[in-house]
Order: C-alpha cells, then structure tokens, then sequence
C-alpha cells in the first residue's frame, strides 16, 4: 500500500512537466498577424521598393549585365569570368550574376504581389492612401516584369505571392502576355497613384513615363523587326500612345530639363527637376542596398588616394573595377557637355594632375554615380530608373521627324552643347538619330542594351561597327540553369 | 567475511620457527594496473608467514620481512593476487591486475549504468586518466585517437580553437553531424567545443556508438553520445591532490615565408612582367612606397647604400609560448556524505604574440544520504573564460620594416592594412564567456529494487566579445574612422528528469529497467551592438554611444523538447543478454504534421565465455558477441525554420529610411544573400537506422583483448536546404529528403606483452575505417556545398549521389603548358594558354577547356584513422607513447605555391611541370594541382613519469613527476611547413600553427 503511494507520487512528479510543442515565433511578423493597419500597408508597401537598391539590383547587378555587353564600357584585367561572360557576350545560362538578375526580379514581383493582394483588404485606412500605394506597386511589378521580358524574353508570368511549397512552379508564359500584364498594370498605376513627388516612389508621372518606355519599346521592336516582338500589330498606334504618355509625364507640373548637366547627378540635388524615378540610398545606412557602393565600380583606384576633379570636386579612389570604352568615348562630339563634364579625364592626385587615358588602366570614368561626401565606401548616389531627357527622347522617338520630334531632340542637343540634329532626316534615320543620342545621354544608366535590342541594332553595333562577337542569343539572355533545373512546369 | 578466513588461515598456518633473522624492511605502493591509481587496503603478506600488514589510502605500503629471499604476496578483493621474490630490494612497486571474473567495470551509459561485461551496444570507454598531458582549452579535443570509430579533427592550434567529431562518419547534409555531447547526464550540445570543464576532473569518457546505446537520447542520438562524468565523492579518507602543468610550446616546423628580400624582388618583378604590369622593384617611389630595385638590394649598385632592412616577420609575430593548469582536488566523505571539489586555473599562451586563453573552474560534488532510503545531492560546474587577441599573418614582405622611422607603423602603399604587429597592439580582440552547469537531485529507493530519481538542472551560459579596429590599422576601422563592437549571447536551458529504475532478478532471469519522462527547454538570447565613426581611437568600443552611426540587432531563440524514456535489459542465464531501447522526443522545432518521433532498438548478446564448452578453454576469458539494431535521430536545426516568416528591410525615402515587412527573410550562403521562408509544415527530423554486429574477445584473464565492430548506417529523410525555383521569389527552404550511408569497421585491441612485477609493458592500439555515400538528393544530383571561393572563382566541395560527401570537383591538369603550341592544342585561350601556364586538360575532348571539363579530383575522407599507444613501467618510472595516423585523405592546399615553391617557378629555362610560371594577375580553376595527399603519422605523445614513494616527504601520500611531449614529430609528404590535419573539407589555407608542446608535470596526494 505504502509503494502504491509512493508509485503514485513519483507519478504525479513525472507527469507535472511539459508544455505544448506549439511553436511561437520571436522577433518576426508572419503572414498572420500582419497586413491588419494602414501603417503595415505602408510597411507592405516600402519592403516592395526595398528590393530595389539591393547591391543584386539597381545598386550594382543590373548596371552590371545592362551595361557590360554594350560599348559602354569593359572591366579591369582581374575580374571575375561571370562579369566576363557580360563583357564578352557570351553569357551562360548558370552565370551567376545572370541568376541574381533573375532572382531579384522576381522577389520584385512577389513582394509587389504581397502589396497588391493583401492591402485592398485592409479596410481600417484611407481609400485615397490605399490607392495610392496599391498603384505603386502595380508600377512596381510591371517595372520588374519590363526587366525580365527585356533581358529573358517568355518567362513565368506570377501575379499572386507564394505563400506556399506547391506553388513555386509556374509555365512561361509568352513575351505577348507579359507586355499585355505590364501595360495594364501601369494603366492601373496611372489610375490609382497621384502626382505627388515622393522621393524614391513612382507616381503617376513615372507610370505615364514608363509606360512610353513600354510602348516605345513595342513599337520600334516591331517596327525593326526584333525578334520576339512579330506578336505586335500596330506599331504606330503604340507609338501614338507612347506619345500621349510622354507628353503627359513631360508637362507635368515641378519635371523638366535641368540646365546644368552636372546638378542631375548632384547628391545634394536629388530632388531636381529630371528625377521622374530613381532608386534611392543613403551613406547613413546601415548595410549595403541601404547604402551603394555602385560609385566605386567606376572610380579608379589612384594610388589609393583621395584626388580632386578639376572643378575641385574630391573623389576617392575607387574599385577600378568598370572601365569605360573607347568606343563609347571617342564617338562623343569633342564638344560634348555629356563628355567633358560628366567622364572627366582630369584628376589632381596631390599637386600633380593626371590625364587618365582612354585606353590606360585608370580611365575616364563617369561622374554620374558619384558621391564626394562618401563616408568610408558608403555612398548616396541614387540609381536613375527614369529621367526627364528619358522621356524627353522617348518622345522624340514617338513623334519621329516632325517639328515636335526635332524640338525635343535638339533640347538635350543643345543643353549639351551640340548643334541641332541634321534637318530633313527619314524617320528610320531620325529614330536612329535619337537612338545614337540616347547612348550619349543615357550611357551607365542601364539603357543602351535595352535600346540596341528593341531596335535590332545588336549586330549591327556591337559586332559590324565595334568588332564584338556575340555567342548565343543576342537578344535574350538564356533563362538561368537553376530555374529551368528546378521549375518542373517550364 | 573474507578477511576473518583469512585470519583463521593465517592462525592455521602459523610458521614453524624463523631462521636466522635478517630482517629488512620492504616499502612501495600497490596500484590498480588499469589506471595507476593507488590501491589501499591491500594485504601484503610474506608468503609463509602470518607478517602481513595493509596498504595506505595512496597504495603505499610498509612491511618488515624476515630474510632478503622471501616472497611477498599481494591480495585484494577484485584484483589477482600476485606474489613476488624480494631479492634483497627495499622498494617493490606492485600493480595489480583486475580480476576479470569477479569484478567488473561500470561503464556509464545513458540515464544509468552497466558492467562493461554486461553491455549489449558498441560503447567505447577511457578513463580520465587516460587523456594525454597537454594544454587542450576544449577537452573533446582529447579524444583523438583514443576510441575506435571516432574521429577528432583539430586543424587549428590557436587558444581556444574548437574541434570536429565525427562518430562513425558524417550523416547529415545541412543539420549538425557532431555527436551529443552530455555531461554529467545534461545534455550539452553538439561535441566539439567543451571548453567548461577541466580534464583533471574528468572520472570517465563514454561514447556511445551505436543504435542501441544512443537511442536512449532519440532525435539526439544519430551523430553518437559522447558522455563526460565528472569525479565524485568516496567514502574514505580525505584525500586532497595538486596537480600541475607547465607547458612551453613551439612553431612545430620553419614556416614557408618569405625571408630573403631579393628573392621577393625578383619573384615580384617577373610576376608582374609576367602579367604585363610595370615592375615594383627598380628603384621608384609608387604609390608613396620606396620599392629598392634587385642591385640595391642585394648590395651591387654602387650608387646606393645596400638596403637596410629585411624583416623575418615569423620572429615577430610568434613566440615561444609559456602554459600553466593548477588544479587542487578534494575528495572524501563517510557512509552519509560524499563530496568532490576542485578548483582550476588555466592559462594557454598561443603561439601568437598577444594571443592568451585563460580558463577559471570550479567544480562541486555532493551526495547526501537524507534517510537511508532517501539521498539528494547537487552537482556544480562553473566556469569564467577569457581570450585575447588570435592568430597574425607571418606571410609579409621582408623589404620593408615594421615601423617608419617615426615611429609609426609602415604601410606598403597607402591602402595597405595587412601589418601584423600593428594588428596585435593596437586592435581589441577578446571574449569572455561564463558557465555554469547546475543539477540538484533527489533520489528514492522505494523498494530494493526500485528506485526513482528526479533531478532539475539549468545551464546557463553568457559571452561577450569585444572588438575594436581604429581608423588607420585595419581596412573596416579606415572605412569607417574607427569601428567597435560588443557582441552578446546569453544562453539557459532547463532540464527535469524523473525515472524509474528497476533491478530484480529471478532465478535465473534478471531484469534492469529505466522508464521516465524529461523535458528541456532552450533559451538563448544575442544582441549586438555596432558603432561607426568615432573622434578617436581613444575609448576603443568602451563607448559605442559615442559613435557617429550606431546599428543594433537582438535575436531570441527558444525551443522545447519533451521527451518519454524506456530501457529494459533482460539477461538469462547470465549469458543472453537483450537490451530493448525506445525513446518518444516531441521537438518544437519541427514541422506542426510532425511535431513527435519515436526512436526504438533492440540488441542481443550472447557470453560465449560461460557456457559449458567454452569453459573448457581456460584461455578465453570472454567471448562476447553482440547484435543491435534501432533508430536514431537528428534534429540540428534551429527554431522556426517551419513558420511562414516575413522579412523586414529599409528603404530611404521621405527624407529617412522607413521600415517595411514583407514576404521573404534572408541568409548568406557565404556572402551570397539567400531568400528564404516559405513555410514547411511538413518538416521532420532525420532517421538512421543502424545495424551493428561486435565481437569481444579476451585471453589469459584479459591480459590480451580486442574488439571488432562492423556497422551499417543508413540516415534517410536528411534535412536539407534545397534551392526552390527561384522565379518563386525563394531561394532556398528546408526539406526532408535524400540518404546517406556509412558503413565501417573498428577494430581495438591491446596486449600486456610484458606482466612480470619489475615491468609492465603493454601495447594497445585502434583502426577505424569508415566509408561514406551519398545515396539520394531529393532530385538533385549535385550541390554544392559552400559559397564561391574567391581565389577560384567557384566553390570546391560537392555533394554528388554515389560519392562520399564534400569531394573536390574541379578541373584536371597536366603539367605546365612547355610552349606556344602545346598552349594552342590543349584547348585553353588567351592568357591561360601561354608557356608556364597550368595545362589544365579538356576531358570531353571537345576541343576547348570550360566548366564541362570538370570532375571530381579528390576526396577529402580518410580511408582509414589507426593509433597506437604503449606504456611501459618499472621501478617507479613509467614511459608510454601514442602515435596518431590518418591515411589516404586528399587535401587542397590553398598555399601550394608557397614561397619556397615560387623559387622553383616554370621559365623557359627551367621548363618544369610541377609548378607555374609565377604570375600576378593568374586566373586559378580548382584543379587537381593544389590536390596534395594528406597522410600523416604523427608522435602525439611521449610521456616519461616517476613516482615517489609515498611518505618521501612527511604526510605526502603521492608524488609524480612527469614529463610529456606533445605533437613532436609528423610523418607526411605533405606540404612542408604546413600541417596536413586540415578542416572535414579538405580545404588548407594555413591555419594557426598546432603547437609543439613540452610539459613538465607533477602531481601531489596528501
């Protein structure tokens, strides 16, 4: 009897332990208790534009495949084989830096999903705030999608976020039904956003603008005969709409051409009349993508030292790592604003002034990603996305050689110095013509492969007039390995 | 009972008359064979004769015997008696041998205890003893070569550094595959890193090898148990022990640097000729540096004082270093009370200037008997440690000085940071940590054979590190003026144990079972504390406040595990023996569909030894054969890998950076970021279902024995991180899928070779040979392990289905491209395809050399560890040995073109094929060039020792002096200068120098 008392003791020792195995998470929101108030809709909203000065994205990856291929410029000696592959146009389809683009796209879209699917449900908030930052987010993943089209042609086409193992497979959809997603995306965009400027967020000037990009890109692709785009059928009405959405964006009220080329890529002028979209950092950030260290790709490395530009601008040295190419440099007008004042060739390093060479190992570099209050690596420079001269030439384009086309050209010409375009021109030679001064005025901005394949001129330029070899497919980059690997329903 | 026989015997026997009397007296001490720890209580007598007397508590004795030729007879219950001549000595040391049928070792095995004759598992066993005398700051490190089937991996000699151990080979992909490490019955963590306890106080080792002995730990059990015990009370006199350690240590080779300053000069100006670049050395300022051109340094330019400077960096950056462990020991108690309690300090010198690991240990054991029935005691283990400073570069150049003549320190050019001693003065770098390991328990005999124990136990752990990098020492400080940080961890987990053990015996059936629940939780918290920017340098990290950015970061894990524990052992006979394991383990770290596992085994032994016709063969003492099977499992993930996470990030708009949330969290692959948080509900431990067959054998009452296992392991369900489409927008999540095999055998033996009672020499020594596979991947077939390694441009290691894990996959090479053409057929372009070049090999044959090329050039696993040990004893003096060997590892050698072999560089006039032109700019692939086999034998330990007499010095009990050596000699054709025991990947990049260890110790009893 006394065991059985004390077995019964021992017992009720035994069993007084234990808790639940229910998992309580710590230091993290989940799906569930999130998406409830306005200020998670705000919050839903700014980790959509987070994705977008990632060091894999606008912050360096993106300059890095847009820009390597094209004769804007080359790398130093020692740098990696995957940059290599851009540099040379031969780039895998397990190229690393090829991958990241297309990873970060497509966080893009998926947290642009998340925006687009859960804040409409948030009731307990301002109809107008609601609109506002759902038709971001339409910008958002039709900028992303725009990217991917572009660089990868047919593609999966997500617009719903994964929240779950058995939905990360998706079929590609075709290049037809990815323009179709993204013009009516901006559409939505253009009717639910403002016209309010907001530093580092699109409004619906930026959607008009991209939208013209849009069309801009089908229509002369069509016109041009770029493989890919056979899909579209009406060439000049998009360029009509492109028209329409230039003009928009171009006569909204506080955008217009700054006089001063220098002032655009001025960090202490972020907010100048040609930002219509940039992607935006800080050097008072904690990591980079808060931060760019993007300036310093393209700085050379001078000694190691700090040395000034001629107008007594300190700048210092930097990764050496993007070297500008003769062939952008040398087809500059030697009177080029866009030449002398923003791809220096000047430097004093200490009292003695250098000239860097176009063909030397510390070159002319641009001027554009550059931040002289750099604190250690850590810089400011925004990423442009979208500028009035952009659009300003999008509209040329879409006018072709009318009075309007050559007075929208011959702005940018003039400010830069240069005389007007050739009067008279046909309108493939005049598109031509605005093609050729969107290289001068746009170089290191992430738009000359983009402008090179929509007007089929990838041949043409980079092999017949720069002597490049292009291996594979000139106009789309293979979709990467790990995706065709991984994706059963591709 | 034994002893009034013995008196009645003695009466019975009373000696005639004695001879003429020359009476001598005869003094020594009686030891236990096994441990060489003094016996007491053991009879002495002079045969023949009722003289007799008892030894002391140290083993010492005194006896009177009447002539120089009569023979003394030591007895003692559980040990063999043994007679020996006097012969006219003054001294006669004995050891006596344990009598293997009367008395068995206790082997601790989990949540209980069992004779070693009894065991029905593969358990491998070493006494505290046993461990070799060197500073070892983690004790785990230790075990190296000391138990058949477990391998310990120390590939860094710095201070604290930890180690790798692996139990019968590596059995998981992406969770842990270091054994459980549980000390004093708590269940401590993954092996590797114990650096809370004292190796002085350690009784015993157990490592549990196989399915049947480590199911009782379940979902904790698949890597093996290694179990420490701590000392404990015995009833007895108070016995108090000093023992110490003085250790200086040494480089163990001559580094392969640079020492001669004109050898730089000509290697770097051909490797920049080589690449195209214009040459340093010919007497020019670049980049604010003076580079001495090759005349002026080597004395011939008449123009120019010969150069005054040529630094041997290894003179300044490593130093004899000087180590010390203290440990004062208190043992004793009464039939009521028992206690231990000891007290260590530790101090380790690396062999780095300003690199010190100091340890401060305190260790309580107590056991009090509250009613006869009833006992409760409490077991303490605190622990205070502290680093300073790791390991510096020797590998700088010899051209230029330490310091500028103003005393500042001298940069090569205006970025370079890489100056050692500069980085020893100036930059804070240490950690503090503080442990204590704390169990109070009660145990209750409810009946004889029934007795219920319940204990709580906390474990509490705290570090701190602290680093500092001023503005113009390091690259970080520079970029930011100063950067300091204060790193946080505060860990506690609880533990409550309550079982029943029962022990009863039938007739001829016995039965002994343990059956309880635990349950333990896991806390850590870390914050970490970062500023950026400071005035100056002045306050070091000790005000971050003061900084111009300061970034803060705090986590919290917590997880449970409730757990059911049952244990049956059934013995017939005393001859069959069947062990039936199982242990349920509810981990909230799983998916929510499978929160719970179940973790059976079950073993057969069979004692050949006692039946019938064996006992006909007087020369077998035991013949033991054993067969086990069961389940195990590895849960070595961390919390909350199952949920739906959302991400945070910032973004700067508005005029400040804004916080957002949304889908996605990352990680680094390396320095890659990965997206994560899909969630898996579904998630699950790993199973290995083992299969072990052992043989146990022994002659001549166990004066020869060895022990043969065989197993089979298969661990299916591996948790694995596998990409996911990455059009997703994931990257990576985890997973249950994929199978890994190991299969081996262990083989441990040992021999008395010599048994007589002026020496003692015994042999012993282990094999393990281990095979590991890669059955599945889910549907992969290859994956990477490890991010982009810079230097190549690609990562090395690689899982592939039906390979061991972590081979090398890479490019094949042949030589070195001899001329132009031979560059032009190989199928390589551009640089890579000139004369000097490596000629790497277009294996497919399709005419040119790129990734497809590539395969797997070498395999980092062991074909096989073995160790030998030796000891010999006589007279009081003791010498004993163990050797260590890995053989048939690959090993890529990062450094294998060190400077030595830079000096045997390709050109055209010495168109060799083992090493390269040299080169600044060269592009390298991973290839089969760096691939260098990693054999080695190496003379772990010699240790010469003397024992005292015991009351040489009034009321000193003990006295031993000894001498131990440590790492004093490898035998390799590997990399010369370098050591070949390198990381589980194979990969050597010139880690902290392993010590070359002198030690002088002595060990005091009173």
């Amino acid at each position: 009897m006394k065991l059985l008392q004390q077995l019964g003791l021992a017992g009720a020792l035994l069993l007084s332990a234990g808790c639940s195995l229910q998992e309580d998470p710590y230091g993290f929101v989940s799906q569930g208790n999130f998406y409830k108030t306005e200020a998670d809709a705000n919050a839903a909203l700014i980790y959509a534009y987070a994705i977008l000065p990632e060091i894999e994205y606008y912050s360096r990856g993106f300059i890095t495949v847009t820009e390597l291929p094209t004769e804007n410029i080359t790398l130093k000696p020692d740098a990696g084989a995957g940059n290599f592959e851009f540099d040379k146009l031969a780039v895998r389809a397990d190229n690393v830096d090829l991958t990241t683009t297309w990873r970060y796209a497509y966080i893009g879209v998926n947290r642009a999903n998340a925006v687009i699917a859960n804040v409409p449900g948030i009731s307990n908030m301002s109809e107008t705030n609601r609109n506002q930052l759902v038709g971001e987010a339409y910008f958002l993943r039709a900028l992303h999608y725009f990217n991917i089209v572009r660089l990868f042609g047919s593609a999966p086409l997500r617009t719903a976020p994964v929240t779950s193992l058995g939905q990360t497979d998706a079929a590609k959809a075709s290049i037809q039904d990815i323009y179709n997603l993204i013009t009516s995306d901006l559409k939505q965009s253009i009717a639910l956003t403002d016209l309010t400027r907001r530093d580092g967020r699109a409004n619906r000037v930026a959607a008009w603008g991209l939208l013209a990009k849009v069309d801009a890109t089908l229509a002369s692709a069509k016109l041009t005969g770029t493989p890919g785009y056979d899909f579209v059928t009406d060439a000049a009405s998009l360029y009509a709409e492109a028209k329409t959405m230039a003009n928009s964006a171009l006569t909204a009220t506080g955008y217009g051409l700054d006089a001063n080329l220098k002032d655009i890529f001025d960090v202490t002028k972020k907010a100048g009349p040609e930002h219509i979209f940039d992607v935006t950092v800080d050097r008072t950030g904690l990591s980079e993508g808060n931060y760019s260290k993007l300036p310093l790709m393209f700085i050379p490395y001078i000694d190691g030292a700090t040395f000034t530009l001629s107008d007594g601008t300190s700048v210092k040295s930097g990764y050496n790592h993007f070297l500008t190419e003769g062939a952008l440099y040398n087809s500059f007008d030697p009177a080029d604003k866009r030449k002398i004042d923003l791809i220096p060739n000047t430097v004093k390093v200490g009292t003695a002034t250098r000239t860097l060479g176009i063909t030397d190992y510390s070159r002319p570099f641009t001027r554009k990603y550059l931040d002289p209050q750099q604190v250690g690596e850590q810089t400011s420079a925004n990423t442009p996305v979208l500028r009035y001269s952009d659009v300003l030439l999008l509209y040329a384009e879409a006018c072709g050689p009318t009075a309007d086309g050559y007075t929208a050209i011959n702005r940018i010409r003039s400010r830069a110095g240069i005389a007007p375009l050739t009067p008279g021109l046909s309108a493939t030679a005049f598109r031509d013509a605005v093609i050729q001064e969107r290289s001068w005025e746009l170089c290191f901005e992430a738009n000359r492969l983009f402008d090179l394949r929509r007007t089929h001129k990838m041949e043409e330029i980079l092999v017949r007039q720069y002597g490049k070899t292009i291996t594979g497919d000139a106009y789309y980059f293979p979709i990467p390995t790990r995706e065709v690997d991984l994706n059963a329903l591709l | 009972m034994r002893q009034k026989i013995l008196l009645l015997w003695l009466c019975a026997v009373l000696a005639p008359t004695l001879s003429w009397a020359q009476a001598l007296t005869v003094r020594g001490v009686v030891r236990d064979g096994a441990s060489g720890d003094g016996l007491p209580g053991v009879t002495v007598l002079v045969k023949g004769t009722t003289t007799g007397t008892s030894s002391q508590a140290d083993g010492s004795y005194s006896i009177t015997v009447p002539s120089p030729d009569a023979m003394l007879t030591f007895s003692f219950i559980g040990y063999q008696s043994w007679e020996t001549p006097v012969n006219g000595k003054t001294t006669i040391d004995g050891n006596l041998k344990v009598d293997s049928k009367s008395l068995e070792e206790v082997v601790v095995v989990g949540y209980g205890s069992v004779a070693k004759s009894d065991l029905t598992g593969s358990v491998g066993t070493l006494k505290g003893s046993e461990l070799n005398k060197t500073p070892a700051s983690s004790v785990d490190q230790l075990l190296q070569g000391k138990v058949a089937g477990v391998q310990v991996i120390v590939p860094s000699g710095e201070p604290g550094a930890g180690a790798t151990i692996r139990i019968r080979g590596s059995s998981s992909i992406n969770g842990s595959n270091s054994p459980l490490l549980v000390v004093d019955g708590f269940p401590w963590g993954d092996a590797g890193n114990l650096k809370q306890i004292n190796p002085d106080d350690i009784a015993s080792i157990e490592v549990l090898k196989d399915a049947s002995s480590a199911a009782i730990y379940g979902s904790r059990g698949a890597n093996g148990v290694i179990l420490v015990t701590t000392k404990k009370g015995k009833a007895g006199k108070t016995s108090i022990t000093l023992s110490t350690l003085n250790t200086i240590s040494t480089l163990p080779s001559k580094l392969d640097v640079w020492s001669d300053p004109v050898d730089v000069a000509i290697i770097d100006n051909e490797a920049r000729g080589n690449a195209g670049l214009p040459l340093l050395y010919t007497g020019q300022t670049y980049l604010g540096t003076y580079y001495p051109s090759v005349a002026e340094l080597k004395g011939t330019d008449p123009s120019k004082p010969k150069w005054p400077y040529r630094t041997y960096w290894p003179d300044l950056v490593y130093r004899n270093a000087f180590s010390q462990t203290h440990t004062l020991t208190a043992n004793g108690g009464n039939e009521r009370t028992k206690f231990s309690v000891s007290g260590n300090y530790y101090r380790e010198e690396g062999l780095n200037i300003g690199n010190v690991y100091n340890r401060y240990n305190g260790r309580l054991n107590l056991d009090q008997k509250l009613f006869d029935n009833l006992s409760a005691g409490v077991n303490l283990i605190m622990t205070h440690t502290q680093r300073v400073g790791g390991g510096l570069s020797a590998d700088r150049n010899p051209v230029f000085p330490v310091y500028n003549p103003d005393g500042t320190y001298f940069q090569i050019g205006p970025r370079d940071f890489g100056n050692p001693i500069a980085y020893q003065k100036e930059v804070t770098n240490t950690s503090k940590g503080f442990d204590v390991l704390g169990t109070l328990y009660v145990s209750w005999d409810l009946t004889k054979w029934l007795n219920f124990r319940t204990q709580i136990s906390d474990k509490f752990g705290n570090a701190v590190d602290d680093n500092y990098q001023p503005r113009n020492i390091t690259n970080t400080g520079y970029l930011y003026n100063g950067f300091g940080t204060i790193n946080n961890y505060n860990g506690n987990e609880i533990l409550n144990e309550n079982y029943f053990t029962f022990n009863k015996s039938v007739g001829i059936h016995s039965f002994n079972a343990v059956a309880g629940y635990t349950t333990q939780t896991f806390n850590s918290r870390t914050s970490y504390l970062e500023g950026r920017g400071f005035i100056n340098d002045v306050l070091a990290n000790q005000n971050l406040g003061t900084a111009k950015t300061q970034y803060t970061t705090n986590g919290l894990s917590k997880s449970l595990l409730n757990s059911y524990i049952g244990r049956l052992n059934y013995s017939l006979l005393e001859r069959y023996l069947f062990t039936f394991t199982g242990r349920a383990d509810g981990s909230s770290k799983f998916g929510a569909n499978n929160k719970w596992a179940f973790f059976p085994s079950a073993a057969v032994a069979w004692k050949l030894q006692e039946e019938a016709f064996m006992k006909d063969i007087p020369t077998i003492s035991e013949a033991k054969v054993r067969l086990s099977y069961g389940l195990t499992g590895n849960q070595g993930i961390s919390p909350y890998q199952t949920l739906d996470r959302l991400g945070s990030a910032r973004y700067y708009t508005g005029g400040d950076f804004q916080t957002g949330f949304g889908p996605g969290t990352f990680g680094y692959d390396g320095y890659n970021k990965i997206w994560e948080g899909v969630p898996n509900p579904d998630l699950k431990w790993e199973t290995t279902s083992q299969l072990d067959a052992g043989l146990d054998l022994g002659f001549l009452d166990q004066r020869f024995t060895a022990s043969v296992d065989v197993y089979y392991k298969r661990t299916r369900d591996l948790l694995r991180q596998t990409y996911i489409t990455p059009s997703s927008g994931y990257d990576r999540v985890w997973v249950n899928d994929g199978v890994i095999e190991n299969k081996g055998i262990e083989l441990g033996m040992s021999a008395e070779v010599l048994r007589t009672p002026v020496v003692q020499w015994t042999v012993g020594g282990n094999l393990t040979v281990n095979r590991n596979k890669l059955i599945s991947m889910g549907t992969d077939q290859f994956v990477w392990n490890g991010a982009n390694i810079e230097m190549l441009r690609a990562p090395l290691n690689a899982y592939i289905v039906g390979q061991p894990i972590n081979v090398f996959y890479g490019y094949k090479t042949n030589g070195v491209i001899q001329s132009t053409a031979e560059g032009a057929a190989t199928g390589l372009t551009g640089d890579m395809a000139k004369p000097g070049e490596l000629k790497y090999v277009d294996l497919n044959g399709d005419g040119k050399v790129d990734d497809n090329d590539r395969t797997i050039i070498g395999n980092p696993n062991p074909k096989f560890l073995y160790s030998f040990n030796t000891t010999l004893r006589a007279k009081g003096f003791d010498l004993s040995a163990q050797l260590y060997g890995v053989q048939g590892n690959d090993v890529f050698d990062f450094r294998k073109f060190s400077p030595s072999r830079q000096l045997q560089r390709w050109t055209p006039d010495n168109p060799t094929n083992d090493f390269p032109s040299v080169n600044s700019n060269r592009a390298y692939y991973g290839s089969d060039w760096f691939v260098t086999d990693g054999s080695f034998l190496r003379v772990q330990n010699l240790t010469l020792g003397y024992n005292f007499k015991s009351n040489l010095i009034k009321h000193v009990e003990t006295l031993r002096i000894y001498f131990s050596g440590n790492n004093l000699y490898t035998f390799t054709k590997f990399h010369k200068g370098f050591d070949p025991e390198v990381p589980a990947n194979g990969q050597q990049y010139g880690s902290y120098p392993r010590p070359r260890a002198f030690s002088l110790g002595l060990n005091i009893g009173i």
